[in-house]
């Protein structure tokens, strides 16, 4: 096909509609405003290729040429989905770009031509359809747009100084910390979809209590001085990125604990500081990813994975924690790659589970470890009870 | 009734698949020396021993390109490879599924019913329409008249030993192909294969292209650039457009390679002694062989550019149409709006450039 500018454009738009239609869909299932996000890039991406490379680079584009261009967009799009912190779930997002690019196949080489007898020699116009077709696309994905505007949760800036707690959020907001900005007695978070940022806890039994919600954000938060946990997360989903978190002095309590999300979602645990507390991230029954985050000086485990949870333990850094570094335990399965574990500590205790492991699996456990630097540790690796650990080259 | 077509070939035979899409037989004239759509094209086929189309999936005489005849095909030859070759640009139906595909056609489109075995000689402007021969007026006319007549170059035409590709023919051990389209291109091999020693002569290296132009010049990123030119630039890429070509190829290149390395192909520039000239020199060109066109370009003064009639981009004949009657050209005396109009993939673009009109009018 040899296609005019305008027929490139008209066809990628009228060949849009249809999933547009099925983005939004799957948006009002999922409450999850991805999908719109992604066909936006997607329209966006296609748009930018059709003016400024395939118009100039292909005067005749056969067919075939179809797999190739739609692996390049496939690409644009995740890089852009990257940049652009859309989080989707890989699987939906794949299946809604090759049912996008499977309609378009279907809609150029057979639709367009039945519904337009000149639509090959027209170019790949469509006349009035491609003009509807454009309004329409624009002003649905406008609509969205506008309508995820209106949703957007409130923004609430909390004042430099210091303010009473425990602070309790319950509704659905954006809490946005001053430089300066701390909480004394802890935050605790008791609605869906509530992001704090750039807030210093001070003191609270836990630093921030989220129980019972999901979708919440952490972002930029610092806890000292919690009397059991620093973050304590249970039943809902969350995102803790570039936090800090002082346990220093509390032997028992745990920099993060993530507990019982399981059938919730995906937790991310990303580019944390944790010195001291008993674990420094922990986990039980949940599905988590823990990245980027430095942990020192814990007295039972820096970071520990277990009954039954599953995820990826990756980059991180583990100094100096005594007795074991990183723990996969009850019959959890963890991938645990490109981690740093050094100067792990022998246990006084004498316990033999405890002996300064860099990395332990632990009663039914299978924990995958692949280019992990673990120096230092009186014991790199071990498993116990009926435990696995695989070392992929 | 006030729609005719004048000529019942491949062109004819197209528009009016394209205006059943609107009209009933009834509403449908067509004037030809007979109702079988492939009788010209037929015996020149196999004249040159073709046995697949130069055309691709969307060759076909049906009005939109989907579906192809890619599809009829992998039904036809229980397999999918036709669809993978149409995707790769690698397909070519056959000759024979081309002519079953054409029978299809005639049988079901009610071809028959308007046919009429009349050679039409004189078309008369009148008020709201043409009158074609007495045999009415007719609001709107499209003139498919086919090509002329075949070429042969006038040093030729006394030689004996000449004879055209299109026309019936053997080979003998020494062969002479003059041209360099695809027919002298079949020519070559077709001779090859029957153990001739073959001289092509020709007058310039072809072309190499899958189809007959540029693929950009089937479709309007080609083709508006192309109408913007002025009649002397437009003549001028006309010729160029037009030059003799063959696809590119190893079908057509190994058979020649071979043959050239054991001495029986080789390219000289003028007739030797071979026994037999084949003259691959396509038809006659321009308005003027055809009786028809050329009066009526002396009745009315049509605007003329060197060998072409000067048509609008749908092909129409702009001083003889307006909102209330319509007179097109389809076929090779349309390459002026369309450079491959002696195509199938022409003959559908004048098609619906026509069906637009004749729906436009309201006096229809």
């Amino acid at each position: 096909m040899s296609y005019t500018l305008r027929g490139r454009l008209e066809s990628r738009l009228a060949a849009l509609l249809p999933v547009v239609a099925a983005a939004c869909a799957l948006a009002l299932a999922q409450h999850r405003w991805w999908p719109v996000e992604a066909v936006g890039l997607m329209l966006g991406i296609g748009l930018v290729l059709d003016v400024q490379a395939y118009h100039r680079l292909l005067p005749y584009q056969p067919g075939w040429a179809a797999v190739p261009l739609g692996l390049v967009e496939l690409a644009l799009l995740l890089l852009c989905m990257r940049l652009g912190g859309i989080a989707a779930p890989p699987a939906q997002a794949l299946a809604l770009f090759a049912g996008g690019w499977l309609v378009a196949q279907f809609l150029g080489h057979a639709g367009f031509p039945l519904l337009r007898l000149g639509y090959a020699e027209d170019g790949g116009e469509l006349g009035r359809l491609g003009a509807v077709s454009a309004v329409a696309v624009a002003v649905t994905l406008a609509g969205a747009g506008a309508t995820a505007y209106a949703l957007l949760p409130p923004v609430v800036h909390l004042s430099a100084g210091v303010h009473q707690g425990p602070l309790v959020i319950t509704h659905r907001e954006v809490l946005v910390g001053a430089p300066g900005a701390i909480v004394r007695g802890g935050i605790v978070i008791r609605a869906g979809g509530v992001t704090v940022k750039n807030v210093s806890v001070v003191g609270g039994d836990d630093g921030i209590l989220v129980n019972g919600v999901s979708n919440t954000t952490l972002d930029g938060v610092s806890v000292s001085g919690a009397k059991l946990d620093g973050i304590h997360v249970r039943f809902g989903t969350v995102h803790i990125k570039n936090c800090s978190i002082d346990m220093l002095g509390n032997p028992y309590g745990q920099g993060i604990d993530v507990s019982y999300t399981m059938e919730y979602g995906m937790n991310m645990i990303d580019g944390c500081t944790i010195v001291g507390g008993m674990d420094g991230i922990t986990t039980h029954v949940s599905m988590t990813d823990i990245a980027h985050n430095h942990v020192s000086r814990t007295t039972m485990r820096a970071i520990s994975m277990t009954e039954m949870s599953m995820g990826m333990i990756d980059q991180n850094e583990v100094r100096d924690a005594l007795g074991v570094g990183i723990w996969c335990n009850d019959r959890s399965v963890c991938d645990v790659q490109r981690n740093t574990v050094v100067d792990t500590r022998r246990d006084p205790s004498g316990d033999q589970s405890r002996r300064g492991i860099g990395v332990l699996a632990s009663f039914q456990s299978q924990a995958y470890l692949w280019k992990n630097e673990l120096a230092a540790n009186p014991l790199p690796s071990g498993a116990l009870v009926n435990s696995e650990v695989f070392s992929r080259p | 009734m006030t729609v005719a077509v004048v000529g019942s070939g491949l062109a004819g035979f197209t528009a009016y698949q394209t205006l059943r899409r609107k009209l009933d037989p009834e509403e449908i004239a067509v004037f030809g020396t007979g109702d079988d759509p492939v009788a010209a094209w037929r015996p020149r086929a196999e004249a040159i021993r073709q046995r697949e189309m130069r055309s691709e999936s969307d060759g076909h005489c049906l009005p939109t390109s989907f579906p192809g005849l890619a599809f009829r095909s992998v039904v036809s030859r229980r397999s999918m490879r036709p669809l993978v070759d149409t995707v790769r640009d690698r397909y070519h139906p056959t000759v024979d599924e081309f002519l079953a595909h054409v029978e299809e056609l005639r049988e079901r489109s009610g071809w028959e019913r308007s046919v009429r075995e009349t050679k039409i000689e004189h078309v008369r402007a009148v008020d709201g329409g043409f009158e074609l021969d007495g045999h009415g007026v007719f609001r709107h006319v499209l003139l498919a008249p086919g090509h002329p007549g075949l070429n042969v170059p006038d040093e030729l035409r006394s030689d004996p030993r000449v004879v055209h590709a299109y026309e019936p023919h053997e080979y003998p051990p020494t062969v002479t192909v003059v041209g360099a389209g695809l027919a002298a291109a079949t020519e070559w091999l077709n001779a090859l294969a029957a153990g001739s020693e073959v001289v092509s002569v020709r007058r310039r290296e072809p072309e190499r292209r899958p189809l007959n132009v540029p693929r950009e010049y089937f479709s309007r990123r080609g083709l508006a650039s192309f109408h913007a030119l002025g009649p002397e630039e437009r003549g001028a890429r006309l010729h160029s457009l037009l030059a003799a070509s063959y696809p590119p190829g190893e079908q057509f290149d190994r058979p020649l390679r071979r043959a050239q390395r054991e001495g029986r192909f080789r390219v000289e520039s003028s007739v030797n002694g071979s026994r037999q000239v084949i003259c691959a020199t396509g038809f006659l060109r321009g308005f003027r062989h055809d009786a028809l066109l050329a009066r009526l370009v002396d009745e009315y003064s049509l605007d003329i550019a060197d060998e072409w009639i000067v048509l609008a981009p749908d092909a129409t004949v702009p001083s003889l149409t307006d909102e209330t009657r319509t007179l097109a050209l389809a076929g090779v005396p349309a390459q002026w709006a369309f450079p491959a109009a002696d195509t199938l993939a022409g003959a559908k673009y004048v098609a619906h450039g026509f069906l637009r009109k004749v729906q436009a009018c309201r006096t229809r």
